[in-house]
């Protein structure tokens, strides 16, 4: 997938077109909006958290390894066993061995973004093992073969007419009637034998505890606690800048991310798996794995762009961006969407890949107050925008300008030139001491740009009058 | 070279001296964490019965139990429920338990009406109760059935996250999953939806000793 100016806007253009889409995209990012707002507010000490809680990321990120190597001594101390991942072919030929060891041909996923950015449902099936989406939106897009829109909610440009006809035809049936509760009904009567047949039960990770060697799984519907507890073995894939060193650390984790990612004060279910079941447990897996995968995510150490890996999913950004709020999830063309999406995406696939998303953005700066960790995204989009340039992966059109742009403001003689001429050229478009842009350009007639005066500041200055 | 060694050396090449900053401190503060337990569960359409002992626990459990019209019971075997003798009490009823009761516990479970447990401790904040796992305590108990019912003596109340943290002490079980309401949805049409793939319903009978 890819997401290049003209994609971007195209993809745009078909979501913003689509009425129904709207309307969904705006109460659901509305009411998170409004949930997270409310959640927050009963914390008075809320921003000394967030304060304490980027002091703590930024902290771990700046002693990652040792941090991950506690996670792996703890975690294979308890029974677990810890797999690391450079890329998601290897994380996925991971995943793929051990099901093959074991002779699974039938596994339950619980959400897992993770599982999406290295598309290990594809290498499942193409090893002959077919995955089962159990959170409930994932299952929906799964269903309908399409991609998450949502960090959080996948399925959120869905309408229920829609999720009724895919479960009639995975049913084998005709008809289902659109109704909520009864749609809710049948996925889970249809996947509790999914549950309880699988080989392998796949998650991702919300967190990982170093100090105990756990990995810490959030969800509301119940499926995280299934997957974990109902088939022989589990496998985590977890990307490595998820560790929380201490619990200490984890209970400030858990304390942001569900309000800011709902509004609830905690998830219905946080599952924390410390290694497989014990002696004397009467169920729960007698093999865990745990894939760290890196994906690109260590070469950001370090770098101008270490903060994004300060991250923790709760999908805050996008619900306040008035870019993703209009265009949808799908127009970046990635699993990660919104602002984190648009600095993510280019980082970990490649920028050349992603051109479009650093632009996809008004720079307003919502999502920086609106993120549980103060991540700095407005300052990223424009580092991503420079790089573009460059790289030389900007338009033409735009090397041009910034070029010439360039050029222009190094030079006080050029500067003075050019803008004589533009003083000069401005002339046809000035209305009212205004300065309206081409028809072509301004298809409204609303916009409207401040001209360049008739004296420069050099120029007043030299001749005394300021 | 393998990947371990890959990635964890272009980690310690960046790596930097920080300070870590001091954990952090509950600043939570409840006047009744029993009250406060109830409201925040509630909230969330758990179902809590207060009790004055244990005796009263157990009549509110049998009154909950015909309610529900409960055939088949699942129960883990824990302390605080082998007190109540459960399986005496109420012989009407089908009983599994856990690591007492011969047969297919999983089978049972699937098919349970109720699963009955007690639980490790109760955060007042977030209404959550924390199921762990060891033995005889199943995590299908918990789970499987539409409904689960919780036991919880006052004295495992605790404030929040924090205090639960700073309390805690030994080994972490396998699993341990803090429940804060029945299982739910809003993944169509951000239309909640009670009972997806959890139980249906929560009901907590909290009683003093």
């Amino acid at each position: 997938m890819t997401a290049t100016m003209r994609e971007f806007r195209d993809r745009a253009t078909i979501a913003i077109e689509d009425v129904r889409l709207q309307t969904a995209l705006e109460a659901a990012t509305g009411r998170f909006c409004t949930a997270r707002a409310a959640a927050l507010a009963k914390l008075p000490w809320v921003e000394a958290m967030r304060d304490q809680f980027k002091a703590m990321r930024a902290a771990t990120l700046a002693n990652l390894a040792q941090h991950l190597e506690q996670f792996e001594r703890q975690a294979t101390a308890v029974g677990a066993q810890v797999h690391w991942a450079r890329g998601g072919a290897e994380a996925c030929a991971i995943v793929t061995g051990i099901a093959q060891r074991r002779g699974v041909t039938l596994v339950t996923k619980s959400k897992s973004m993770a599982t999406e950015e290295i598309h290990l449902n594809t290498a499942l099936a193409q090893a002959g093992i077919q995955p089962v989406e159990t959170d409930l939106g994932e299952w929906i897009i799964q269903l309908a073969g399409e991609a998450p829109s949502h960090i959080i909610a996948p399925a959120i440009h869905k309408t229920k007419e829609q999720v009724a006809a895919l479960f009639a035809q995975e049913l084998g049936q005709t008809e289902l009637p659109a109704d909520i509760p009864a749609l809710t009904a049948v996925a889970r009567q249809m996947l509790r034998a999914k549950f309880l047949a699988a080989g392998m039960g796949i998650s991702g990770g919300n967190l990982a505890v170093a100090e105990t060697g756990s990995v810490v799984l959030v969800t509301n519907e119940g499926n995280g606690r299934m997957v974990t507890s109902a088939p022989p073995v589990h496998v985590a894939v977890i990307g490595i800048e998820k560790i929380a060193p201490t619990w200490d650390d984890a209970a400030l984790w858990l304390s942001l991310l569900a309000r800011s990612a709902t509004g609830q004060p905690m998830s219905i279910y946080t599952t924390v798996v410390t290694g497989p079941k014990r002696a004397g447990d009467p169920d729960g897996p007698e093999e865990v794995h745990v894939v760290l995968l890196d994906n690109g995510r260590s070469q950001l150490i370090g770098s101008k762009y270490e903060e994004i890996l300060q991250c923790i999913r709760c999908g805050a950004c996008l619900n306040i961006c008035p870019v993703y709020r209009e265009a949808g999830g799908h127009a970046y063309g990635s699993p990660y969407s919104g602002p984190i999406g648009a600095v993510l995406s280019p980082l970990l696939f490649g920028l050349e890949k992603y051109p479009a998303l650093p632009h996809a953005s008004s720079l307003c700066g919502a999502c920086k107050e609106v993120c549980p960790a103060r991540i700095d995204l407005p300052r990223m989009l424009l580092e991503l925008r420079a790089d573009l340039v460059a790289q030389g992966l900007a338009s033409p059109v735009e090397q041009f300008l910034e070029q010439g742009a360039a050029l222009t403001m190094r030079s006080s003689r050029v500067w003075q030139f050019v803008t004589a001429m533009g003083r000069w050229g401005q002339r046809p478009l000035l209305q009212n001491g205004r300065l309206t842009l081409p028809a072509s350009l301004n298809p409204v007639g609303e916009r409207q740009l401040p001209h360049l005066a008739a004296k420069s500041f050099r120029e007043l200055w030299r001749q005394g009058e300021v | 070279m393998t990947a371990r060694t890959e990635i964890l050396q272009r980690l310690r090449a960046q790596r930097r001296e920080v300070n870590v900053p001091h954990p952090w401190q509950s600043r939570q503060r409840f006047d009744d964490l029993g009250q406060q337990f109830a409201a925040a569960l509630t909230a969330v359409y758990g179902k809590v019965y207060l009790a004055a002992s244990l005796e009263e626990a157990s009549g509110q459990l049998g009154q909950l139990l015909a309610e529900l019209g409960a055939r088949r019971v699942v129960a883990n075997d824990e302390l605080l429920l082998s007190a109540l003798d459960p399986a005496a009490r109420w012989p009407d009823l089908v009983w599994h338990i856990v690591g007492q009761t011969p047969g297919d516990l999983r089978a049972f479970a699937a098919a349970a009406d109720v699963g009955l447990s007690s639980a490790a401790a109760a955060i007042a904040e977030t209404g959550s109760l924390l199921i762990a796992s060891g033995p005889g305590r199943s995590r299908l108990v918990t789970l499987l059935p539409p409904v689960h019912v919780v036991l919880l003596p006052a004295r495992l109340l605790i404030t929040d996250l924090f205090t639960f943290i700073a309390a805690r002490g030994g080994e972490m079980p396998a699993n341990m999953t803090f429940v804060s309401g029945p299982s739910k949805t809003a993944d169509i049409e951000q239309t909640m939806s009670i009972g997806v793939h959890g139980p249906k319903q929560l009901s907590v009978i909290l009683y003093q000793e």
